[in-house]
């Protein structure tokens, strides 16, 4: 059996990608995707914590998560498009509404 | 007892009517609705005035609705009926409703009547709240209700600046009366814990008074004087009186004439067993009213405005009745209210008539001569004439002398001789009034110069009546009231024929049960029930007989044969007394500069600065401010996404960093 560290390493690779990712690209659909990346390295640590201790509350969490991701993921493309149809780019180096 | 809420009601049905659902309908229509209402609220008044003597003029209450009912505050729609409101309810819908029906044929001209006859109802419905209610409370609703009402229909010209300024000005000065009406409205509660005129009766009727009781007393009748002042136009708040003429001439005869400017003298005779007790604040009243009858008759012998020497002289006339109040012969001052109230709104109505026939010129030096074109007018005029200036045997020269004789046995005799002269000015500008008026060569030439008040209304007017030239009589619907008024001027004297002469002084003895000397004070007033030498009665009625045919006859000499030739002579020999006088003893100058001009600049100052610099400058200044910290750091925004995530992770990081070491 593979110990629990190991899935917490993993776990942790994942979410350091995501977070460069969703850091430093510049397109918004690839920022998107590391943000999924981000919350599923979280649900790789529930899952497998909940395993090791034996506990259901870590499947479940996952599951929440994973139906407010898809909300997400929804919401957020649909506003990608919204975008894209207004301005023409998806380039966030373009996209600086909030410039002060 | 339905005649009472007819009676009481029958106005608001009628304003009510004419405001809201007959706007549009013809002005025949709002005319008689107004003037219906107060016929039924007439007719149903003398129905409670029969019963009422029936019952033996005992005082009747009835209560309409609980209205302030807060713990030991108990403050009812009540009203009373006694020989005072009784009398009071019969001059106000009396006189009201021929007011009413003359108003109709002064207004034709109007394309707005039913808002003038709400108005008017509605004032009438006030005025019975006012004289009606059995506690202060209601009767500071009807008061301030009056105030309403004559500062809407003083300003009922209101496109025309004049007309709209003169009913502010009627407003706020007597907002200053009222402060001290509810002042002494409080001061009563807090010492009696009660308003209830009935109640206050019995309380201060059971004697057994302390000391800080009597003292307060002092200060509630003194603030209630205040309040009297503002109502009934006394030194030194009569100025408003003067400047309410704006409106038309109805208006003046109804509100401030015969039943508003009262309500002053009604209240204080309400309460005379309170004014009783305070023999310092009676000394104030009489001094005060003695005061502006003389102060104001003088005024009132250079005026040329027709309206302004009636004013003027309803000014004094009130003095007249407030000096009464003060030797405490509540009596004789409320009997010179009402025979005041019949010749005075004959006097402002037949001014009405003679202002509509000379087509809205008010100048009495452009008229002259008019008893040719208006027969009708000159008599009744000259009935008030008579009535107000004391000739015997016409309604005036009672009452007036009912009440110089209390002044004389109460006051002294330098309170006398103000009354005295004063009623010799009243004869010198009455007969002066009507000799410029009526008598001497016709004086009004074309439609040339209007006077100004009525600059717009009388454009109108000059349209209409283009064919007519001459002055001309008025319809029967304007005179016949005026002849109504005539009559009683001539005969409501006779109810207050004085024992000397041999008759019952009936007036006096109707209203004796509503008078009460408290035990406390009966030594103090023990003159006014004292004999005296029938010799000096007469010898002071004598006196003013003399003084009133002295000032007669030097008007008639002076004025008989027009102007012209007199008014060099005053304005040459005595310069400085005819520019004082006819300047109102700038009076008004000295309030504008004294007081109204300093509110101004206050007003100016707490706007321009306080509010401007202070007030917006703090709320602004703090939008300013963070405006100012958000720019200096606004660089930092860059508008990047990314930057604003590697912040969110930088701190993020930081935070948790703290919490693991820790």
């Amino acid at each position: 059996m593979v110990p629990v560290e190991f899935y917490f390493m993993l776990a942790c690779v994942i979410f350091t990608l995501g977070l460069f990712g969703a850091l430093f690209r510049r397109n918004i659909i690839m920022v998107l995707m590391s943000i999924e990346l981000m919350l599923n390295a979280v649900n790789l640590v529930f899952v497998a914590a909940g395993r090791s201790i034996g506990n259901l509350d870590g499947q479940i969490m996952v599951l929440f998560v994973i139906t407010v991701a898809a909300c997400e993921a929804a919401v957020g493309l649909a506003m990608v498009i919204a975008l894209f149809r207004k301005y023409g780019t998806v380039n966030t180096d373009i996209l600086r509404l909030l410039r002060g | 007892m339905t005649a009472l809420w007819i009676m009481l009601l029958a106005p608001l049905v009628g304003a009510a009517l004419n405001g809201l659902l007959l706007r549009k309908s013809p002005k025949i229509v709002s005319h008689l609705v107004a003037v219906g209402a107060m016929t039924v609220s007439f007719a149903a008044a003398v129905s409670v005035f029969l019963n009422m003597l029936k019952n033996g003029g005992e005082p009747q209450t009835y209560l309409a609705f609980e209205w302030l009912d807060a713990g030991g505050f108990h403050a009812p729609f009540k009203y009373i009926v006694d020989r005072l409101s009784g009398l009071m309810m019969l001059v106000v819908t009396g006189i009201g409703t021929l007011i009413h029906i003359y108003a109709g044929g002064y207004m034709h001209e109007e394309s707005t009547t039913y808002r003038f006859f709400t108005y008017l109802n509605l004032f009438v419905f006030m005025m019975l709240q006012l004289v009606m209610g059995d506690n202060l409370m209601v009767m500071f609703v009807g008061w301030e209700g009056v105030g309403l009402c004559s500062y809407l229909l003083i300003g009922y010209w209101f496109h025309d600046d004049n007309n709209a300024a003169a009913g502010m000005k009627a407003f706020l000065v007597n907002r200053i009366g009222d402060i001290g009406f509810l002042f002494g409205i409080f001061l009563t509660y807090r010492h009696f814990g009660t308003v209830s005129f009935s109640e206050l009766r019995e309380m201060i009727g059971a004697g057994a008074l302390d000391a800080v009781k009597l003292g307060a007393i002092g200060w509630i009748t003194l603030c209630l004087f205040v309040g009297a002042t503002g109502k009934s136009a006394q030194l030194p708040l009569y100025v408003w009186l003067p400047d309410a003429m704006a409106g038309p001439t109805p208006v003046s005869a109804l509100i401030h004439a015969a039943t508003m400017v009262t309500a002053g003298i009604y209240m204080m005779t309400r309460l005379n067993f309170m004014f009783y007790l305070a023999p310092m604040t009676m000394q104030i009243i009489a001094i005060v009213g003695a005061m502006t009858a003389l102060f104001a008759a003088t005024i009132a012998l250079v005026q040329s405005d027709i309206k302004k020497v009636l004013a003027y002289s309803t000014v004094s006339q009130l003095g007249y009745m407030v000096l009464a109040c003060g030797v405490g012969a509540f009596e004789a001052g409320v009997f010179h209210l009402f025979t005041h109230a019949c010749f005075k709104a004959l006097m402002f109505l037949g001014a009405g008539s003679v202002i509509v026939a000379m087509h809205h010129e008010q100048d009495m030096f452009k008229m002259g001569g008019l008893r040719k074109y208006m027969p009708v007018t000159h008599a009744v005029f000259l009935v008030g004439v008579l009535a107000i200036i004391g000739m015997p045997p016409f309604a005036g020269f009672f009452s007036k002398d009912e009440i110089l004789w209390k002044a004389y046995i109460g006051g002294g005799p330098v309170i006398w001789g103000l009354g005295a002269v004063a009623a010799g000015c009243t004869s010198f500008y009455m007969v002066r009034l009507l000799c410029l008026t009526f008598y001497g060569e016709h004086r009004g030439g074309g439609h040339g110069d209007h006077h100004d008040a009525h600059a717009v209304h009388a454009k109108k007017e000059h349209h209409d009546h283009s064919s007519h030239h001459e002055p001309h009589e008025t319809g029967p619907d304007m005179w016949g009231p005026l002849v109504i008024l005539a009559i009683m001027s001539a005969g409501v004297g006779f109810l207050g024929v004085p024992h000397v002469l041999g008759g019952h002084n009936i007036f006096e003895e109707y209203l004796k049960p509503v008078i009460m000397i408290p035990e406390a004070a009966k030594e103090h007033w023990e003159f006014l029930e004292a004999s005296y030498s029938h010799s000096l009665e007469i010898g002071l009625m004598v006196a003013s007989v003399v003084i009133m045919i002295m000032a007669s006859g030097t008007a008639i000499v002076l004025y008989g044969r027009g102007p012209a030739a007199v008014l060099g002579k005053w304005k040459a020999s005595l310069p400085r007394v005819y520019d004082t006088l006819s300047n109102k003893y700038y009076v008004d100058e000295f309030y504008f500069a004294n007081i109204v001009q300093p509110v101004r600049d206050t007003a100016e100052f707490l706007w321009s600065f306080v509010d401007v610099k202070i007030v917006d400058g703090a709320v602004n200044g703090v939008g300013e401010m963070c405006k100012f910290i958000a720019g200096s750091v606004s660089f930092k925004m860059t508008g990047s996404v990314h930057r604003h995530a590697m912040v969110l992770v930088v701190g993020l990081v930081c935070l948790l960093s703290v919490l693991v070491i820790n």
